[in-house]
């Protein structure tokens, strides 16, 4: 993991805040609370700023727990071709063109010709699947393809080896039992046991029993005066079946009703083989999920078809608002609706101030922060909005875990100027002239760097624009040698901002606290507050050593 | 491309161009005719183009008439993209009928590739994330937003569909980008144009 992170806590986990939206909070107990990264808790709760959406009802933030999910489009990602969704379910969710995954690496396969002449090869088969990967080739099982239409379809029939299956119901019913090598395909097994179980239950109830076999009703036979009564009377007893009198069912008897005799030949095959061809030759278990019918050994892996994906809507879990629309199309990466929370939370980065160079301290290093010396660090907000917003932040003085480190924010409350378009700024006056620096992340900073400055208790570090920064102190406690993920510094911020947003125009009138008696020209603004739990992660604190404790002042 | 020393560093460790593309000195870009930056691009130092190797026949095939004629594009860098030190950019090649032949390499806007990169991919999109040290194998399409965790290796062939994670070896798709992906400056995968300003 990279240093500095920023995590944001979708208030969702919090079940004491109620769901509606509404961000009152009356219970003192609650806000004494502070929220602790390292709680198992925490985990489900931390996201990134990206994977967070806002809702513009509940006027929340949103997170993949709190938003339901709706599937716009199925394609494959392999050739990006949509499939209907009335056919994903027939095709199990598998592309139906010639995409096929490496049963070894479950990298993509790709389809080449290996026709004896170099010239011709990319007009003529036999065609074979080879990973570009691992090398695999669909000639370890035996496999060649005649033609490239209809490769799917070619495999269904083809057996590891390269025989065709012989088993055809009719075929076999042709060549009755005598047939010495029994289909042991699972996928032909299966289909024979359907077809004879299906045959097995038609004859057995093979009409309705209110129906006489020459088709007139019948009222007179136990079945169905048992299911007119069940009718009449409401229990539902007739549809359950005692199991006891159930008609009894032959069992498939021969190879072609899909019947398998164990033999004793295959597990001793087995055995031999492990012994000759030890563990490298067996499937792992990635090797085996990937599979329909998961084999022991790498030599009986298939390709397999790969799997489709989905392109997703999202809506609000509370009021079932639409949050993100993507356009159906597979190719096109626009969005009908996407109301992500970068455009309504502030964004939090976090970098290292640098000692002066004059005190002649060592660089800041995010994986060897100093111990027991004051470190500082910027916290850097941006405003996405377009207006201005009043930002508190909260501490606990000491960050959470067993190494209390000390954490001062030096400047915990200030506000960040509005996301207003640069030109209203370089049309307004001039002596606002510094606001308009850009905010650069990348530069390092030092202490005193510029003019002189140092960090003081209740100002701002800088301001720009649509950003503000405050010094961060840290003072770290030795860690010691204790146990992993000790030495991390994980930082809990409580973030509070409020702003006066415009309100929203389907309210009719009297619901905005502005009064404005629903003109509609006229903007009426609304207080608005949201507050969350972000997570910064600072850096790893280092070692204690001599030198260093000689240097600290 | 004429180079134009940038005006307060005459001798700067980069050279910046008419259209804004800064290119380390220090970098190795061979048969530049056939590259193309799309302006505001960053090429570190380390980092090694390969434009010679051009789509174009090799001249040794007597039987195509075309054979070393026509010389044209083998690398397009879109904008504000940024190649990181030590990468290489390699167009892919492939047997077509009997011979090798190069395919162009596009990538697109705001793309950043990491340091120690290996691309041999035939696209990459807008707004693609490539960690450190991923090789990205022979005619790999890489569609827009997508993150390629580092030390992946793309195997030749694949295609990455947008707004998907990628990592792994052989690279297989192991999440999804979140919704806010390429909207921000300063993320992965977001504006490039800080990165760009802070270059040389």
């Amino acid at each position: 993991m990279s240093f500095p992170y920023t995590y944001i806590s979708c208030p969702c986990t919090d079940v004491s805040t109620p769901i509606n939206g509404s961000t009152e909070q009356n219970d003192d107990e609650e806000q004494e609370r502070t929220f602790d990264p390292r709680s198992p808790r925490a985990n489900f709760s931390l996201y990134t700023l990206e994977h967070l959406l806002y809702c513009e009802d509940c006027q929340q933030i949103r997170c993949p727990r709190c938003t339901l999910e709706e599937i716009v489009t199925w394609y494959c990602p392999n050739c990006l071709f949509e499939m209907p969704s009335s056919m994903v379910k027939s095709e199990a969710g598998r592309c139906t063109r010639n995409c096929f995954n490496c049963p070894i690496c479950i990298g993509p396969l790709a389809v080449t010709s290996v026709h004896p002449d170099p010239v011709q090869r990319s007009l003529l088969g036999p065609w074979i699947l080879s990973c570009g990967y691992c090398n695999w080739t669909s000639l370890e099982i035996g496999w060649q393809f005649k033609g490239l239409q209809d490769m799917r379809s070619e495999m269904g029939k083809l057996k590891i080896g390269g025989q065709y299956k012989a088993a055809n119901s009719k075929t076999s019913a042709s060549t009755p039992p005598t047939e010495s090598t029994p289909d042991d395909d699972p996928d032909s097994v299966f289909t024979a046991l359907r077809s004879f179980y299906n045959s097995q239950l038609s004859s057995s109830n093979a009409t309705d029993p209110l129906l006489t076999p020459s088709g007139g009703i019948n009222y007179s036979s136990p079945s169905s005066l048992a299911r007119i009564m069940s009718l009449y009377t409401g229990r539902s007893s007739y549809g359950k079946k005692d199991p006891a009198k159930s008609t009894p069912m032959r069992e498939s008897v021969d190879p072609s009703e899909g019947l398998q005799i164990f033999d004793p030949a295959s597990d001793t095959a087995a055995i031999e083989k492990l012994r000759t061809q030890g563990w490298t030759s067996t499937a792992s278990t990635a090797q085996q999920t990937e599979q329909k019918h998961p084999p022991r050994f790498t030599s009986d892996l298939r390709p397999t078809q790969a799997q489709l994906r989905t392109k997703r809507s999202k809506r609000c879990r509370t009021c079932r608002h639409i949050l993100v629309k993507p356009e159906a199309k597979v190719q096109s990466t626009r969005f009908r609706i996407r109301l992500v929370a970068l455009n309504y939370i502030p964004t939090i980065t976090l970098k290292p101030l640098q000692p002066s160079p004059s005190t002649q301290l060592p660089l800041l290093d995010l994986n060897a922060l100093p111990v027991l010396r004051a470190s500082q660090f910027l916290l850097t907000l941006k405003n996405p909005l377009f207006d201005p917003v009043k930002i508190t932040l909260g501490t606990p003085a000491h960050a959470p875990g067993k190494n209390s480190h000390k954490v001062t924010i030096l400047c915990p409350q200030f506000d960040i100027g509005p996301n207003a378009d640069q030109w209203d700024e370089a049309l307004g006056d001039n002596k606002n002239r510094r606001a308009s620096k850009l905010l650069s992340t990348s530069k390092v900073e030092y202490v005193g760097g510029e003019r002189g400055k140092v960090a003081e208790a209740g100002k701002v570090w800088e301001k720009g624009r649509n950003w503000t920064t405050v010094v961060v102190e840290v003072v770290c406690q030795d860690v010691g040698e204790d146990g992993e993920g000790e030495d991390v510094l994980e930082i809990p911020v409580f973030l509070r901002m409020e702003w006066e947003g415009d309100t929203m125009e389907r309210e009719e009138g009297g619901s905005g606290s502005g009064g404005g008696g629903g003109l509609k020209g006229e903007e009426r603004k609304e207080k608005r507050e949201l507050a969350f739990w972000v997570v910064v992660g600072v850096g790893k604190v280092g070692r204690l050593e001599g030198p260093t404790l000689a240097a600290s002042p | 491309m004429p180079p134009k020393p940038a005006s307060s560093k005459p001798k700067g460790d980069y050279i910046e161009t008419d259209t804004g593309n800064k290119v380390a000195r220090r970098s190795q870009l061979y048969g530049t005719q056939n590259i193309i930056l799309g302006g505001r691009t960053t090429i570190q130092p380390e980092v090694c183009i390969r434009g010679d190797l051009v789509r174009a026949a090799p001249p040794k095939d007597p039987k195509d008439p075309k054979s070393g004629a026509s010389a044209n594009t083998s690398v397009m860098v879109g904008r504000y993209t940024f190649v990181s030190t030590g990468s290489i950019l390699r167009p892919p090649h492939r047997l077509h009928k009997g011979t090798v032949s190069y395919h162009p390499l596009k990538i697109g806007d705001h793309t950043f590739i990491g340091e120690r990169c290996i691309i041999e991919a035939a696209s990459i999109g807008d707004h693609v994330y490539i960690g450190k040290g991923a090789v990205l194998g022979k005619m790999v399409i890489v569609k827009d937003w997508v993150k390629v965790l580092e030390g992946a290796v793309v195997a030749a062939g694949t295609v990455v569909p947008s707004g998907c994670v990628v990592g792994g070896r052989p690279a297989r798709v192991v999440g999804e980008v979140g919704d806010g992906w390429g909207m921000h400056e300063g993320m992965e995968g977001g504006d490039m144009r800080e990165l760009w300003r802070s270059v040389g």
